[in-house]
């Protein structure tokens, strides 16, 4: 395995709460909860595995123990055997058989089949029939952890947010912030409102 | 963005100019910051160091620029550009009226060289760009109402563009997906620039015939088209944070984080991103 240091992209002198910090960091970008079913979910995965590894060693070399407090484990899916092979060629990156499979089944379509539809679109990218199927998911089962996940996952970033954006910035709609037209112009108005009221700001103009 | 960070940007920008000069003089006059972004994300992930020169600039008359000097980056993206800007010119000839189509008849024949120049480069690109684009055809002719059936040739072609990038296969798969969501991501915004024109002329325009846009006034339009574009930034980003050790980050970053999401922003607020995306990033106060 390769220095665990690097792995967390600290160095070897920082303190725990620091290595705590960047795993967890780290571990926001790569969890499954966040990356979801596409189709890069296996290096995701094992991204999130060797970070596991990286902090667990350096956890064992500092003191002998201390897990990680989100390991992630692969959950096991119920359902028919039919749909685990759909699965399974979804995992595959086969969609093509996947989907094909999909719409042979003409009864039943229940919430996994809509769930299964919606992780086809969504590996391929069409991410609006993805969200379509995913919600129809949840609607016919609304308890089901594994559909909820995949639609909220979407629906965050329906709302903006996107995976590994630190920009202190916040709001993106204004790149500059409150930049210097938007200063003056505060200014000016403000000058305008003092002097209706009789008084003064800005005493040049 | 530090100044020093957008300063490449432009030197990116102009060493792509330069280069294309070398597959046709017209060729210069398609370039975009779409283009700039891919011969960047190439110099990333390939760690190209490449020195900045400064020179006196044909568009700006005398005034000396900086620009990178030739690498492969720059050359893989002046051919990508040709091979991509040679089907779109085809395309507008086959099934746009008025002005675009006249001035892409000008521009079709001196294109044609750099583009067979291009071709002989990366025969593949040129023929997975040529399929793509007859794809294309087709769902405008047919008058497709899905926004992802749509968007789906110009992100193909991207995709297959972006996996170039990298030899390392997980490195190629993570870049073939940003690639596919970073031109459905083009696809859209075009939609979305040309949304009020369509609207008013009844041309073709996927995200008019979405479900639930019957008969509905442009700002229900834009709000639903919303969704598309930050589902596919929203994916895009879960795509870029599987690629590390990239150099050139914070630009890199800029671009992803900001710079799409405020074109996305201004484009919503139905404000127009005029011509091919030529200004320079400090004009607009933004990247793409």
């Amino acid at each position: 395995m390769s220095d665990p240091y690097r792995v967390l992209g600290v160095s070897p002198t920082a303190t725990d709460d620091e290595i705590r910090e960047a795993y967890r960091n780290l571990a926001a970008k790569y969890h499954p909860d966040v990356q979801g079913k596409g189709p890069l979910a296996d290096i995701a995965q094992s991204k999130m595995q060797e970070l596991n590894e990286a902090y667990d060693k350096i956890m064992d070399m500092r003191r002998g123990g201390g897990k990680p407090s989100s390991e992630y484990t692969q959950q096991s899916h119920g359902g028919s055997s039919l749909f685990a092979e759909i699965r399974r060629q979804i995992q595959l990156g086969n969609l093509a058989i996947a989907d094909d499979m999909l719409e042979r089944i003409d009864v039943d379509r229940n919430a996994e089949w809509s769930f299964l539809k919606g992780s086809v679109c969504y590996a391929r990218g069409w991410l609006n029939d993805a969200y379509h199927f995913f919600s129809n998911a949840v609607k016919l089962s609304p308890d089901n952890p594994e559909y909820r996940a995949a639609l909220s996952n979407m629906n965050s970033a329906k709302e903006g947010k996107m995976n590994g954006d630190n920009s202190p910035y916040g709001d993106k709609t204004r790149l500059c912030g409150a930049g210097i037209c938007d200063t003056c112009q505060l200014l000016i108005c403000a000058d305008c409102c003092c002097e209706c009221m009789g008084g003064d700001l800005i005493p040049c103009c | 963005m530090k100044i020093c960070d957008y300063e490449l940007y432009k030197a990116v920008y102009c060493g792509l100019c330069k280069e294309l000069a070398s597959f046709g003089i017209a060729s210069r006059m398609t370039l975009s910051y779409d283009f700039a972004f891919l011969a960047l994300l190439y110099m990333a992930v390939n760690k190209t160091v490449t020195e900045i020169r400064r020179e006196p600039c044909m568009a700006h008359a005398i005034k000396k620029t900086s620009y990178v000097c030739h690498s492969d980056a720059l050359q893989f993206t002046a051919a990508a550009e040709c091979i991509s800007v040679y089907h779109k010119i085809k395309d507008d000839i086959e099934d746009d009226g008025g002005i675009k189509r006249l001035s892409a008849k000008t521009l079709f024949v001196p294109m044609k060289k750099p583009y067979e120049k291009a071709k002989k480069f990366y025969p593949d690109l040129a023929k997975i760009t040529e399929e793509n684009m007859s794809l294309q055809h087709k769902t405008e002719s047919g008058k497709c109402p899905s926004v992802d059936r749509a968007a789906e040739p110009t992100a193909a072609i991207m995709s297959a563009m972006a996996a170039r990038i990298s030899d390392n296969p997980e490195k190629k798969r993570i870049l073939a997906r940003m690639g596919y969501l970073l031109g459905r991501f083009i696809y859209l915004a075009d939609a979305l620039d040309d949304v009020e024109k369509d609207f008013r002329s009844g041309n073709y325009n996927p995200l008019l015939l979405q479900e639930g846009c019957e008969n509905c006034n442009l700002e229900n339009i834009r709000k639903i088209a919303r969704d598309s574009i930050y589902f596919t930034l929203g994916e895009l980003s879960n795509a870029y944070v599987l690629l590390d050790d990239l150099m050139y980050k914070p630009i890199i970053d800029n671009v992803i984080y900001m710079g799409l999401p405020y074109v996305a922003e201004k484009l919503l607020r139905g404000e127009k991103i005029s011509g091919p995306r030529k200004h320079s990033p400090a004009e607009r106060n933004e990247i793409i």
